[in-house]
């Protein structure tokens, strides 16, 4: 009898695990709690508040994960955002603050940090990410896009905090905080690299899913998908790193780099 | 054989035990919605209706107007501090007035909960809306607003909806939690509202003169819950007669 329990119980096991790894995220919290602790707890904070030690120094505060906010996300505005979302932040960083790339983590280690963040806000454990918003293809950079999009800019009074040339000075621009009561200023358009990505998708994606935490909302909806990819060609022709448009039409130097 | 005999039961149990937990698992998940689910809908024949009115008492603070910072030439220069609104009488206005764990009653509203943008403030102020219900978001300005929903007890955003010309209008869902939403316009930081959302229809909020009303309630023995932003929270006890009007009177003392 002993002997057949002990054939059955791997079956048992077996069993248990499959059930438990079904329910489990891809990334094992527990191991991700050691990556924590020795890659992000200086600016993040032991309790996940974006309260570490470091974070008094930096004006653009570290993320307090405890809410499920999140800026960088494919979902709608206020949703939790995907795993693969805060796998792109760790991958890439986000440019203009102090979060570098952590490519060097590896695969694993990033699955593991990730299942270990989502532990601090409650919401991971009873809510679900709403499906990401579609981003329909670039139909591509143009003269005509960009001045059908510096309309969209202005009808849409995007210079209520951007300012009418871009350059975050608008009307509402002072006096703006986030969600935790921290000075936010809008987005120097014209100063080239975009925090979130500098694909076309990535400034697609930030006004039609907004950055939750932040004075930035969602556009859409009220923006349709060519109106929007109007705009993000218009926004591009602000940066440097974009070929300038003359009044007369047509591009100046060069095409999208 | 007999070995086989009693080795098998155990499998069956740790199944058993499996499936049981599954099901645990399952009733976790679906407790806590179903909690807020328990109003029940019924036909309100002999209802009552509860006619209060909410007084502020003490001294109203001065109230300095809010000083406006963006979209002058729009919102104005200042606008009347919305601290407390109180008629000459001591009404107090902009108080959302609620029944407190009230089983059964009358249907659920099928509009949406309106919030409009008015001249750079939120009307109304305060409201309620129950668990389901929709948030139907409009603007008359031709400025950029943002609608930025946040959950009051956690902080986070439920959304953050751009409302950028006049006439715009959005419909969207609420969390569907018992809970206060804090609502605030990020590009002009002085306008604020708040929704809470109940599990039943019973609730209202206070006219320029304080008033409220709360109609087809069902007889019975309830406790009256007053709202306000700056004064607080009261709860009263009201009794409520078949086909009867019950007068109420809440005072909510100023800070």
């Amino acid at each position: 009898m002993l002997v057949r329990l002990a054939q059955l119980a791997p079956v048992a096991a077996c069993i248990l695990l499959t059930v438990s790894i079904a329910e489990a995220d891809t990334g094992d919290a527990r191991n991700g709690k050691l990556v924590y602790e020795r890659n992000c707890l200086a600016c993040h904070g032991a309790q996940g508040d974006g309260h570490g030690e470091a974070a008094e120094y930096m004006s653009t505060k570290p993320r307090d994960y405890r809410q499920g906010t999140f800026k960088w996300r494919s979902t709608p505005s206020g949703s939790l955002p995907l795993d693969s979302d805060l796998e792109h932040t760790l991958i890439n960083g986000l440019h203009g603050t102090y979060m570098p790339p952590w490519r060097s983590l590896g695969e694993t280690s990033r699955q593991d940090v990730i299942a270990y963040i989502k532990t601090f806000a409650p919401r991971f454990a009873t809510e679900k990410p709403q499906d990401p918003i579609v981003i329909p293809p670039d139909p591509g950079y143009s003269a005509e896009s960009v001045a059908r999009g510096a309309a969209v800019y202005d009808k849409y009074n995007c210079s209520q905090c951007h300012g009418a040339g871009g350059k975050g000075d608008g009307p509402s621009a002072t006096g703006l905080k986030d969600d935790w009561g921290n000075d936010i200023v809008p987005y120097d358009l014209t100063k080239g690299h975009v925090k979130c990505g500098d694909k076309s998708t990535d400034i697609y994606r930030v006004f039609m899913a907004g950055l939750s935490g932040t004075p930035m909302p969602t556009f859409a909806d009220s923006l349709s998908t060519t109106d929007a990819w109007d705009l993000v060609h218009f926004i591009q022709s602000l940066s440097p790193l974009y070929a300038k448009v003359t009044v007369s039409g047509g591009l100046a130097t060069g095409g999208q780099p | 054989m007999s070995n086989e005999n009693s080795a098998m039961p155990v499998v069956r149990r740790s199944l058993r035990l499996l499936s049981g937990l599954a099901m645990l698992g399952i009733t976790a998940t679906v407790a806590s919605p179903s909690a807020l689910a328990a109003y029940e809908v019924i036909t309100v024949t002999n209802g009552g209706t509860i006619d209060g009115v909410v007084t502020l008492t003490g001294a109203k603070p001065a109230g300095v107007p809010i000083t406006v910072t963006k979209n002058q030439d729009y919102c104005g220069a200042t606008i009347a501090n919305p601290d407390y609104v109180v008629d000459a009488s001591g009404g107090l206005a902009d108080v959302l007035v609620y029944l407190k764990d009230i089983p059964k009653g009358k249907a659920a509203p099928t509009e949406p909960v309106l919030l409009d943008n008015q001249h750079c403030m939120f009307v109304p102020r305060v409201t309620g809306a129950m668990v389901g219900q929709m948030i139907k978001v409009s603007t008359a300005d031709p400025v950029l607003h943002n609608t930025h929903l946040q959950d009051a007890a956690t902080n986070a955003t439920i959304f953050n909806v751009a409302m950028p010309f006049k006439g715009f209008t959005v419909t969207k869902p609420l969390p569907g939690n018992p809970e206060m939403i804090n609502i605030k316009c990020d590009a002009h930081e002085w306008m604020h509202a708040w929704i809470k959302e109940l599990d039943h229809p019973y609730y209202a909020t206070t006219d320029a003169s304080g008033h409220f009303t709360l109609k087809d309630v069902p007889p019975g023995n309830y406790t009256l819950v007053a709202w306000h932003e700056t004064a607080g929270e009261k709860s009263a006890p009201v009794v409520v007669a078949a086909g009867k009007a019950t007068k109420s009177a809440i005072m909510l003392a100023a800070k």
